[in-house]
């Protein structure tokens, strides 16, 4: 097989609906045996791209190639035989047999003289095995669940024996178990019948976890294309739903995965003090976006370089001292670390478990001007034996801790000094304050 | 139902469908007797060497001149309303179209009022001034339908019900005023929208029967391609349906055999509408199931009805009348079952 031939291509392609151009000048191919994942917000013309495959959409510019023939001048039955379509979701208000469905993928191959032959007959038989519907071959399509319906839809594409399959949100009907059942199959189709796929996903976790190379469209153009690698960064994720999110490597398929975030705006804090988090394992990653989103000027450390509070300072570029993965804090280290928090209203011992290699981090608190703040879950993930209380007491003969239940208690504690100290003015601990109490 | 059981089920069809054929040429107000009646299809049409001792040449007559005729008309008739309506209900996806959805029906009885109106006559053998320009109304009215709708090369069926009404009404309205200027001629145009098969024999039947032929044709080889646009017009293209071309095909052929029908016989309700969705609901939605059969039932029905408008009284109900009479009542029954399984 040529693995460079192009299935399908699309030159400056424009089409839209009436006035509106719906897609405005969109170039790129599809090579043979590709899985490519077309991905976009809702409105960016996925689904109007595969319309105009179809030929239910006539361009106003440029033009289409399927396998390397102009795609207006295809009759309607050559085309059904290159291109296959899974819709988003497809009914039926006849009584039509699962049977008679898939059967319907072999009418390209059929006309006036050539009726169904045993051929067909076979070929439909094993499309129902591929996708597991056999079982209900007699049973009326209109009477099938979601996802049931959704493989029968496959199994008339792959009935239709064509070189390429568009799926248009093939799955976004459907519940996890059949979202990825469907994934699944069409996988296998791609991987063993040599299948190229072009899928419509709006889930780009999905997309990154399946598809071999990412197309991201947006206000009619291709944005980026790529590897799910170099397509799913936040710059792209970001532009594409203008919201804030994150990006993290999925460690099971690694592959890039998006966390969404929030789209409306977190309430600024009104006086934005400088705090310093003192984290390192995944116990602070909520309060560290949430600082951050409330515009608080954050600082951490010390973070041990892989964990998920190293991650989230890195997405957020947060400033922050670094360790080796698995190494303890080093002296050199925590001395880094105070000198970034010299200057913080505020530090906060996070949810975060201390052992030896870590408890160098609580070191010279003491010293600090900031007012400092402890979570109690850290009290009760302590594996220093008498380490971390004896630290604790260190820092108690000099200095005040606060300890709080959770990181909404602290935010709200945050929140008022930070009022408390717009108005008075110099360092917190100084003033005279209220909440915290003793563990 | 496929395979043998749709060879089988249409096999019994056609068996029931003669028996009935056979029984309703025997019934009629002249009592012939069945044993009689038999003697003269067999000397007659089979050319069986039968005795023919003691039946009168007027019992022959009837029987070969006329109600033979007429049930064969009947039968044709029927089954031509009852397909084409099977192929609008599927160009349509709308259960509730029949073949005078578009209009044809009034088109054909604005014609055949101007002909009544106006005492056409042609010397055409069995052909009346009234047939021809019913025949021609049906044609330009669905031509005109077709040109109102079409935009760029596509059909968009929604448009093209409701130009269908549009046009109907105004025909029809035509029609009213073409009967109130008319007053002589209202009985006979009202008679005429009735739908009849009195008087009709077979050069009528002849020459109806090539349209019908050449329409069936058409309707039956897109039997497939209807099934497929019953899922969806984009799925069909997608599954290499030509779906502009089919219902431009589907058009043509079906007002090519209803203008062929009730330009003969007037308008004859509700066989379209009820007929292909009662064997739906007996034989499931497949098209060619689904035509074949409806064709045989069509047939039949309109005969058993022709047989009871021309025997219940001693005077002609119009056809149309009882179709309706038993349909409505019939349908609504339908609608109810269908309620009640969801």
């Amino acid at each position: 097989m040529d693995g460079n031939r192009e299935i399908l291509a699309f030159h400056h392609v424009a089409a839209g609906y009436g006035e509106r151009e719906i897609l405005k000048d969109v170039t790129m191919s599809v090579k043979e045996g590709e899985f490519v994942g077309l991905i976009g917000a809702n409105g960016t013309g996925k689904s109007t791209l595969i319309k105009c495959i179809s030929g239910l959409l006539p361009l106003k510019r440029g033009n289409i190639t399927v396998c390397g023939r102009e795609n207006t001048e295809l009759k309607t039955k050559e085309r059904a035989q290159l291109v296959a379509v899974v819709p988003q979701s497809y009914h039926v208000e006849y009584d039509f047999t699962v049977e008679d469905i898939v059967m319907m993928g072999r009418h390209p191959y059929m006309s006036f003289r050539k009726r169904e032959g045993k051929e067909d007959y076979d070929i439909v038989e094993e499309a129902m095995r591929a996708t597991n519907t056999e079982i209900f071959r007699n049973r009326f399509y209109n009477e099938l669940s979601g996802g049931e319906r959704q493989r029968v839809v496959l199994a008339r594409a792959i009935a239709q024996k064509t070189k390429v399959i568009l799926l248009d949100e093939p799955t976004s009907a459907l519940d996890i178990h059949h979202q990825i059942e469907v994934m699944e199959l069409i996988t296998r189709l791609n991987r063993e019948e040599k299948i190229t796929v072009l899928a419509v996903l709006h889930d780009i976790n999905m997309a990154s976890r399946f598809c071999g190379r990412m197309v991201m469209l947006r206000d009619g153009v291709v944005l980026a294309d790529g590897t799910p690698k170099e397509v799913v960064n936040r710059q792209n994720m970001e532009t594409l739903y203008q919201m804030k999110l994150m990006i993290r490597q999925n460690p099971l398929f690694h592959k890039p995965e998006i966390v969404p975030i929030r789209v409306m705006e977190e309430e600024r804090a009104k006086a934005p003090l400088q705090i310093h988090v003192i984290c390192g394992g995944s116990g602070a990653v909520k309060l560290l976006e949430e600082l951050d989103a409330k515009g608080y000027r954050v600082t951490a450390g010390v973070l041990n370089r892989g964990s998920s509070d190293w991650e989230m300072c890195q997405e957020l570029h947060i400033r922050c001292v670094e360790e080796e993965p698995f190494t303890p804090i080093t002296e050199k280290k925590q001395e880094e670390n105070q000198k970034l928090m010299e200057d913080a209203d505020v530090i906060v011992v996070a949810d975060v478990p201390f052992g030896e290699a870590n408890l160098m981090n609580l070191q010279g608190l003491e010293k600090m001007k900031g007012k400092l703040y402890f979570h109690k879950n850290a009290l009760s993930s302590d594996y220093t034996g008498e380490g971390l209380v004896k630290q604790l007491e260190h820092i108690q003969m000099t200095k005040k801790i606060r300890y709080v239940g959770d990181h909404d208690e602290f935010l709200r504690c945050v929140a008022e000094d930070g009022v408390r100290l717009n108005e008075a003015g110099g360092e917190l601990d100084s003033v005279q304050v209220s909440g915290g109490t003793k563990p | 139902m496929k395979g043998k059981n749709r060879t089988l089920g249409i096999l019994l069809s056609i068996l029931i469908c003669i028996i009935i054929m056979y029984l309703c040429t025997m019934s009629g107000i002249s009592a012939i007797s069945l044993q009689d009646a038999s003697r003269i299809i067999a000397h007659e049409f089979l050319h069986l060497n039968v005795s023919m001792e003691g039946i009168s040449n007027g019992s022959i007559l009837i029987i070969r001149d006329v109600r033979l005729p007429r049930v064969i008309l009947g039968f044709v008739a029927g089954a031509s309303l009852a397909v084409c309506g099977a192929g609008f209900q599927g160009i349509f996806k709308n259960p509730m179209a029949d073949p005078f959805v578009l209009g044809v029906s009034s088109g054909a009885a604005l014609g055949a009022a101007i002909g009544i109106v106006f005492h056409l006559n042609t010397s055409l053998p069995g052909m009346s001034g009234t047939m021809i320009l019913a025949f021609a109304g049906a044609f330009l009215t669905i031509g005109l339908v077709y040109n109102i709708s079409k935009v760029g090369k596509k059909l968009p069926v929604a448009t093209l019900l409701l130009s269908g009404i549009a046009v109907s009404q105004t025909l029809s309205a035509a029609m009213s005023v073409l009967m109130i200027l008319n007053k002589q001629s209202m009985d006979q145009i009202m008679f005429w929208t009735m739908g009849s098969l009195n008087g009709k024999g077979w050069n009528q039947t002849l020459m109806v029967l090539p349209y019908v032929l050449v329409g069936m044709i058409l309707l039956f080889s897109s039997a497939r391609e209807l099934d497929i646009i019953l899922t969806g017009e984009d799925t069909a293209v997608q599954l290499g349906v030509n779906v502009e071309f089919l219902k431009k095909k589907v058009l043509f052929a079906c007002t090519l055999i209803t203008a062929a029908v009730i330009s003969v016989t007037g308008i004859i309700g509700f066989v379209g509408l009820v007929v292909p969705h009662m064997v739906r609901m007996i034989a499931g939605p497949k098209h060619h199931v689904l035509m074949p059969l409806s064709l045989l039932f069509g047939g039949t029905f309109l005969i058993i009805c022709d047989t009871a408008a021309r025997s219940m009284v001693a005077w002609e109900i119009p056809v149309g009348i009882i179709t309706s009479l038993c349909g409505g009542p019939f349908f609504i029954y339908l609608l109810r079952q269908m309620k009640k399984n969801g």
